[in-house]
């Protein structure tokens, strides 16, 4: 069932018209959502992603369903749609959100989904495991493992819509009534409680204790994710905190890596694979997603037309490296200077980063993590899903 | 006045015998000890006068107490336990040595800040009263079963969880209302913004989970699981209200059931489950927690009403000024049905909060309130009476009452 109808109907409560727009990409969402990247094109070659992505979704029988349409049509969820059209015209990033999810479902939307649907094709059924009920597979695939990548995607979506609450007390006057704002809070909370809690159900119903510990342990990484996204991302005077590839690389496998490999272990674990393929998916899972969100990272200062109001993050790979490589007093007053009117010209020190070598190691690093992952898919047996899982990499691995 | 009738209590054995002896309905699991037809038969009687009277729920405006005096005197008669008077909390307690300590553990991650935050209720100052419940429920349901009163590890990691959940809801429903104090001291969004306490409850919900699947038990898993899709839903519910006032009245139960029974209820119904294979059991510890459960919302949506600020922990007429029209304002608006239009607005317009609360104060809506608690009160000791008697199983008639004569 397609997520596509009941989200199109709440498109239009939100006033939007017309055929999807990319918006991942706006500057203004690159700041909310620094790291809503996975929605965006990975690679320089749009068309290149999009071929690997729509191939993979063949592969699969059918894409992931997202949402279960029972979570779809609850009062509880078109409620949720009527409330949201009172916060048209505000600033609440939740309006950001919920059309994002609407616009940009044409692809991607479901990739953490797509690939923990892939590796359990490639991974296959079991040897050990006789007495599976292979009736129960739809292209290779076990039911309980579709619910498991509509699970990850539940998990994923909620923490995305809860990362968009609002500090009441830090409001600008441009961002619409305190009323409105606290109400568009309220709506985001519950949203994504409603999510989190359909997710359990879900989870309830696999009926296998490792695989709910293992994902309610990946949510708890989330969570820890986005709070260290948010607590490291930039103030007033664009000075980060002092983080240090290392630390950068934790923050980001909790924020980007957990979920995506504790839900391709979990994809083994419902199919009785042994601690070895188990390690093997969760190895895939965790650089796959790392190199792939330093690919996205890495986008501002690759691109060849890159506008010089574009922004980017300055918790982003690059900058962290070109920092690491700098030393915190020469980055500090690299800021300074590319600061106007306490404004920062991220035209002026993009290209500052550029002539370091923050930018050529980061490429390094996403090649790296990128090769793990490779190295991860060769225990196991070739096949079409596999191929795909490989040209994933390929696709985010693919600089020039 | 609540008081003075449930006094009786104390180590006597209430028969559920009263109930109407339809098929499906045994008045009692397991052997019990004998007892004189004589008396069952005056309870009988007696019951079926008060459920006859009680009949037309909701609609009981003037019904005497003295039914329930009267029946409490009789039951009071024979005491079949030996044991004392034992404060339920106390019993409770001894199982819950070191709970909050326990459920810190679960909370240690790297992040100091989210940590405290995450940390920030389980300061053991709390009242505990889920926990209590929970290990009390687990040694009546052991003690029922085999005789074996030890709380297994498992049971008591579901006494950590309960708390856990609720501690959760309460922090993003603290985000929810824009509430600002709460056990005497500062909410979370108050202290650290509303951004952070969301991950804060989020962050205490995964680790609840986690400790859940850790007991390593399917149908543990799925019954609180249920929990955590009631709190939602309820928290839904509230959003709405209706125009209709038998439909507003049932539209407060379920959501009072959802938000604060759920939790209650299920987890004495998986305790259950892990200490005693009858499912006849499990109904009984579900029934007993559903009903205190209830019975304690009502009584705090009174005390709304009746209690000051410094017992509670936290501003009074709180549900109004949220645009909640809690039990006593949907009996006093019986009374005083110009307050129908407040209560559609949702209290929004300036006076209408201290308006509604000067009329409820002069109808009987705390009354009704209070009285319709004790039924549910009532129902739970009825249903916990059918479990083999045990100083828990006492415990937890005892701890009924003091839901009901609470003024905090």
């Amino acid at each position: 069932m397609s997520l596509r109808q009941p989200l199109l109907r709440l498109a239009r409560y939100l006033g939007a018209s017309g055929p999807p727009r990319r918006l991942w990409w706006s500057p203004f969402l690159g700041r909310i959502f620094p790291v809503g990247s996975w929605r965006g094109q990975s690679s320089r070659s749009p068309a290149h992603w999009n071929q690997v992505v729509s191939e993979a979704e063949k592969i699969v029988g059918y894409p992931t369903s997202f949402m279960s349409l029972r979570c779809l049509l609850s009062d509880e969820l078109s409620n949720i749609a009527m409330q949201v059209r009172k916060l048209v015209g505000t600033q609440h990033p939740l309006l950001t959100t919920a059309r994002g999810l609407v616009q940009d479902s044409r692809n991607n939307l479901q990739l953490r989904g797509l690939v923990v649907l892939l590796i359990s094709k490639a991974a296959g059924p079991s040897s050990v495991n006789a007495s599976c009920q292979n009736y129960d597979m739809v292209s290779g695939i076990y039911s309980c493992q579709r619910s498991l990548a509509e699970i990850t995607e539940l998990i994923h979506t909620a923490l995305l819509v809860h990362r968009g609450i609002v500090n009441l007390n830090e409001l600008q006057s441009s961002d619409g009534p305190l009323k409105d704002m606290h109400f568009g809070n309220k709506i985001a909370i519950l949203s994504g409680d409603f999510l989190l809690a359909n997710a359990c159900n879900g989870l309830a119903l696999l009926q296998n204790t490792k695989v709910v510990e293992l994902l309610a342990s990946a949510l708890m990484d989330l969570v820890q994710g986005v709070y260290y996204e948010n607590s490291t991302s930039a103030k007033e005077d664009y000075i980060t905190s002092d983080i240090g590839i290392s630390t950068w690389k934790e923050q980001t496998f909790l924020s980007h890596g957990a979920l995506l490999a504790k839900s391709c272990q979990a994809a083994m674990e419902l199919a009785k694979h042994d601690a070895e393929v188990q390690d093997m998916a969760f190895q895939y899972g965790k650089h796959m997603a790392m190199s792939h969100k330093i690919n996205s990272d890495l986008q501002p200062f690759i691109k060849e037309k890159t506008s010089d109001s574009t922004t980017f993050n300055l918790n982003s790979a690059p900058v962290v490296l070109h920092q690491e490589f700098l030393g915190r007093d020469v980055w500090i007053k690299q800021i300074r200077e590319a600061q106007e009117k306490g404004r920062l010209d991220y035209g002026k020190l993009r290209e500052t980063i550029k002539a370091g070598k923050g930018v050529t190691s980061a490429i390094d690093l996403c090649r790296y993590h990128g090769n793990k992952a490779l190295e991860a898919l060769e225990s196991f047996p070739p096949s079409e899903a596999r191929s795909a899982l490989e040209n994933i990499v390929f696709a985010v691995t693919r600089f020039s | 006045m609540a008081s003075c009738w449930w006094r009786w209590r104390r180590g006597c054995s209430w028969r559920p015998a009263a109930r109407s002896p339809g098929p499906g309905s045994p008045d009692r699991v397991g052997p019990c000890g004998p007892r004189p037809a004589a008396t069952a038969c005056a309870q009988i009687s007696y019951f079926n006068l008060v459920k006859s009277l009680t009949s037309a729920f909701p609609n009981m405006y003037s019904i005497s107490r003295l039914h329930h005096t009267t029946l409490a005197v009789d039951c009071c008669s024979k005491t079949q336990s030996g044991e004392k008077y034992t404060d339920p909390f106390k019993l409770g307690r001894r199982d819950l040595k070191g709970l909050y300590e326990d459920i810190r553990k679960e909370l240690l991650i790297s992040a100091t800040e989210l940590k405290e935050m995450s940390q920030y209720y389980f300061d053991g100052k709390g009242k505990a009263f889920r926990p209590i419940i929970v290990v009390l429920m687990a040694r009546a349901c052991n003690t029922h079963y085999n005789n074996s009163r030890d709380v297994q590890a498992s049971q008591r990691a579901i006494a950590l969880i309960a708390e856990m959940i609720h501690t959760a809801s309460l922090v993003h429903d603290d985000v929810i209302d824009d509430a600002s104090s709460r056990r005497g001291k500062h909410t979370v969004n108050k202290i650290w913004g509303e951004k952070k306490a969301v991950l804060a409850g989020d962050l205490i919900l995964s680790a609840a989970s986690i400790a859940l699947a850790r007991i390593g038990n399917t149908t543990v898993i799925s019954i609180l699981t249920q929990v955590i899709e009631d709190l939602v839903r309820g928290e839904f519910l509230q959003l709405g209200s209706k125009e209709n006032e038998n439909e507003r009245f049932a539209h407060y139960l379920e959501k009072t059931f959802k938000k604060t029974a759920s939790l209650i209820a299920n987890s004495c119904k998986a305790v259950s489950v892990l200490g005693c294979p009858d499912p006849v059991v499990h109904e009984i510890a579900y029934q007993y927690g559903k009903n205190v459960g209830i019975a304690f919302q009502l009584i705090d949506d009174v005390l709304d009403f009746t209690s000051c600020s410094d017992q509670m922990g936290k501003p009074t007429s709180a549900d109004l000024k949220l645009g909640l029209a809690t039990g006593p304002v949907l009996f006093a608006c019986r009374q005083f049905p110009e307050m129908n239009a407040m209560i559609m607005r949702r209290f929004s317009l300036p006076g209408d909060v201290d308006k509604a609360r000067q009329y409820v104060l002069q109808s009987d809506g705390v009354q009704q309130t209070t009285y319709l608690a004790q039924r549910y009160c009532h129902e739970a000791i009825r249903e916990i009476s059918k479990l083999r008697p045990s100083p828990e199983r006492d415990a937890l008639i005892q701890l009924s009452e003091t839901v009901l004569t609470r003024d905090k």
